[in-house]
């Protein structure tokens, strides 16, 4: 079902609002002009609608729950997910499986709800060998999996959105629009001023009490002038057990939670799906996260 | 396990540029694997009535560490067929001897001589070592040796390639120097004297064997002017030094009335023993869809007078996800060299002179088309067809050779 959107003036620009991709989504857009509010409003409500209904998981109508329910059997896809599988190998690759799509059934063993309930060592063992890009077979355009396998593409779609709606914005206007599917920021280009949109980035609740030296050169509010911004973080959600944290990040090679995992990263980039890669990989290398950063040079922001 | 820190984010730039445009093209390029990647080639090259060349050449690259590589490639030439000697065509028929001076050839009368006992095949091997030397700056280096039997080279290189700019600039520079040795069936003869028209004289010679170098210099900038435009501008220097000239080459001498003179018609050409040339280069790709156009330009020059331009424009046309064709259209223009001469006047020998009609003005013009099929990633099929027209320009002597090329390709991992 379609939610419907809105948008709203504000001190000098507009706001248009909806919900997708289980986020609240939003855009700023530079102007007064309250019928183009509504048109680019639209224009990325459809495109989000769009590709949440082709690509989520939750549903049984679309080309993820063929390819999960395919018994075995290869399934020839279209262009658009020939595109973000390839693009899914290609994280998976340089990553060395650390990003994998078919991660997605550890969730089986795996609930993150803030107790102290972990699975058996033999549990995540068993359901660990249903993980793994290289088990399933893509020969463009078809795809087979193993019949127990699934695969996500959670970890990138909603990056991906955000690209896509600054693309179609773009081919519409010429005026600075901030788009921003659930913390996951791009701008479409600069505003008239030279100004950025300022973007808050969240801190950590939990660690409030505790929060280390470093964090405190990490600021509250961002300027984002050009280019993308994305958080990934596991603030919300992970088990507790002898004093350990278990984050809600599973590192697909071992079907257990990544160690030392920051509590969350955002990187800039020039898009968004190329930050929303490199913020995940960078908090599934746990205690390396900041000097895998510092060696991909992008801007970006670790908080512990 | 260590991510590959050096090309991760660059890489995913690109494979996420190529997503959102809604092409996957450039997930193909993505080196992932430490298998050896071979290409391997065959190509066939025919003149009309004059030389045929078959080359098999075979190359593999190898992944060794994060962003370095080794690479070997080995070639084969078989040369065969008959090669203008640089005498002109006359009315009556004419008589040469052989390079071995063993043995002599006749060309009837009106007709262009050529020397039928041109042949030779030809082995090369070589290897690359790419090594990045820091996260902005990496070194190529390289070494390679050929042998035919009447010539051997042996090379060196080193180039270096500098990233800034945000990675959007890159600079290079490169150095390369290479040692040959001619060693001419029949020795080298000195030049402008008289081929012996009979095998019981013998020509004069410098010797049996001789060398020559040359040292060369590239500069070159590359910049990304947009997320599917490239621009890539050259400049290459190059030194030579030693034996440049064709021992197997002649010129006619002609009397004032323009027949060929009675005694020693026929001369040996001398070239000078340096060479000094320059080229610029410059290079534009860019990306529509799938589709890539690539057109280049260069601009040459050297101290013997020759200046050419090259203009190559090739478009890959990709017909869906597996098949693409390739047009390719190319033409070449050059002014003669200062010691270029149709044939010699008697009285008035110049200090240097060649027929060489390959000095002389000339052009080329190539059209041709390539088919690739795409099995995989790392693994395709390609043939490619080649119609050239040299056109040997203001001369009757020469007429126009036309050239047929077929080359096939496969590549694929292992």
């Amino acid at each position: 079902m379609l939610k419907d959107f809105h948008v709203e003036p504000q001190q000098g620009f507009y706001s248009g609002h909806f919900f997708a991709m289980a986020s609240p989504c939003e855009l700023l857009m530079e102007t007064s002009d309250h019928k183009l509010a509504m048109q680019l409003t639209r224009i990325a409500w459809k495109e989000a609608n769009r590709i949440e209904s082709k690509f989520s998981r939750y549903r049984d109508d679309n080309i993820i729950h063929r390819i999960n329910h395919a018994n075995g059997e290869p399934i020839q896809v279209d262009q658009e997910t020939t595109d973000l599988l390839d693009y899914a190998q290609v994280c998976y690759q340089l990553s060395e499986g650390l990003f994998d799509i078919t991660s997605g059934v550890l969730r089986e063993v795996w609930r993150f709800d803030g107790s102290d309930q972990l699975p058996s060592v033999d549990a995540v063992d068993g359901v660990r060998q249903r993980v793994g890009w290289d088990k399933l077979n893509w020969n463009r355009p078809h795809l087979q999996l193993q019949p127990d396998m699934e695969i996500d593409l959670g970890g990138i779609g909603k990056e991906y959105a955000v690209d896509r709606v600054v693309q179609l914005l773009r081919d519409k206007t010429d005026i600075s629009v901030l788009v921003n599917f659930g913390g996951d920021l791009c701008v479409t280009t600069s505003r008239q001023d030279g100004q950025g949109w300022c973007v808050g980035i969240e801190k950590p609740l939990y660690h409030s009490s505790q929060l280390q030296a470093s964090n405190e050169n990490i600021p509250t509010v961002l300027e984002l002038k050009s280019g993308a911004l994305t958080t990934s973080g596991d603030a919300r959600r992970y088990l507790l057990k002898e004093g350990i944290r278990y984050g809600h990040i599973l590192d697909p090679r071992t079907g257990w939670p990544v160690r030392d995992m920051p509590s969350s990263v955002t990187v800039a980039a020039a898009t968004c799906t190329e930050a929303g890669i490199l913020s995940t990989l960078a908090m599934l290398k746990g205690a390396e996260a900041e000097s895998f950063l510092k060696q991909q040079e992008v801007k970006s922001w670790v908080m512990r | 396990m260590q991510l590959k820190k050096l090309n991760l984010s660059q890489v995913l730039a690109v494979a996420t540029s190529s997503l959102l445009a809604g092409t996957s093209q450039t997930v193909l390029a993505v080196d992932n694997n430490n298998d050896w990647q071979v290409d391997s080639s065959v190509l066939f090259y025919s003149e009309t009535d004059r030389v045929s060349v078959v080359e098999p050449v075979v190359s593999a690259r190898k992944k060794i560490g994060d962003d370095e590589y080794l690479k070997f490639k080995l070639v084969a030439d078989a040369l065969t067929g008959a090669s203008p000697n640089g005498a002109i065509k006359t009315s009556s028929a004419q008589t040469f001897t052989t390079p071995s001076g063993s043995s002599t050839y006749t060309t009837a009368a009106n007709t262009a001589p050529l020397d039928p006992s041109f042949h030779d095949t030809r082995g090369a091997l070589s290897a690359e070592w790419e090594k990045p030397l820091n996260e902005r700056l990496k070194g190529v280096f390289s070494a390679n040796y050929s042998q035919e039997f009447d010539y051997s080279s042996l090379g060196l290189g080193a180039n270096f390639s500098w990233d800034v700019n945000q990675r959007n600039t890159t600079l290079t520079a490169g150095v390369g120097y290479s040692l040959d040795q001619v060693k001419p069936v029949g020795g080298m003869p000195t030049g402008l004297t008289a081929m012996p028209t009979t095998t019981s004289v013998s020509k004069s010679k410098l010797g049996d064997t001789d060398d020559k170098t040359i040292a060369s210099l590239l500069l070159g900038v590359t910049q990304v002017i947009g997320p599917k435009h490239l621009l890539q501008l050259n400049y290459t220097y190059s030194n030579e030094d030693g034996y440049l000239t064709d021992p197997y080459k002649i010129l006619s001498v002609l009397d004032n009335s323009g027949n060929l003179r009675g005694t020693n018609p026929y001369l040996y050409e001398k070239r000078p023993t340096t060479r000094t040339r320059h080229a610029l280069y410059l290079k534009d790709v860019k990306q529509f869809g799938a589709d890539v156009l690539q057109f280049s330009y260069r601009y040459a020059w050297d101290d013997w007078g020759i200046l050419s331009h090259t203009l190559d424009l090739r478009y890959r046309y990709e017909l869906n996800a597996k098949n693409y064709l390739e047009p390719h259209l190319r033409y070449y223009l050059q002014d003669k060299a200062d010691f270029y001469y149709y044939n010699l006047v008697d009285g008035s020998i110049p200090q240097f002179a060649s027929a060489d009609y390959r000095l002389g003005d000339l052009s080329t013009k190539t059209i041709g088309l390539k088919y690739g099929y795409v099995f995989a990633e790392n693994h395709e099929f390609g043939i490619r067809t080649e119609l050239i027209q040299q056109q040997a320009e203001g001369s009757a002597q020469f007429p126009d050779t036309d050239a047929v090329l077929v080359q096939l390709n496969y590549s694929f991992t292992f």
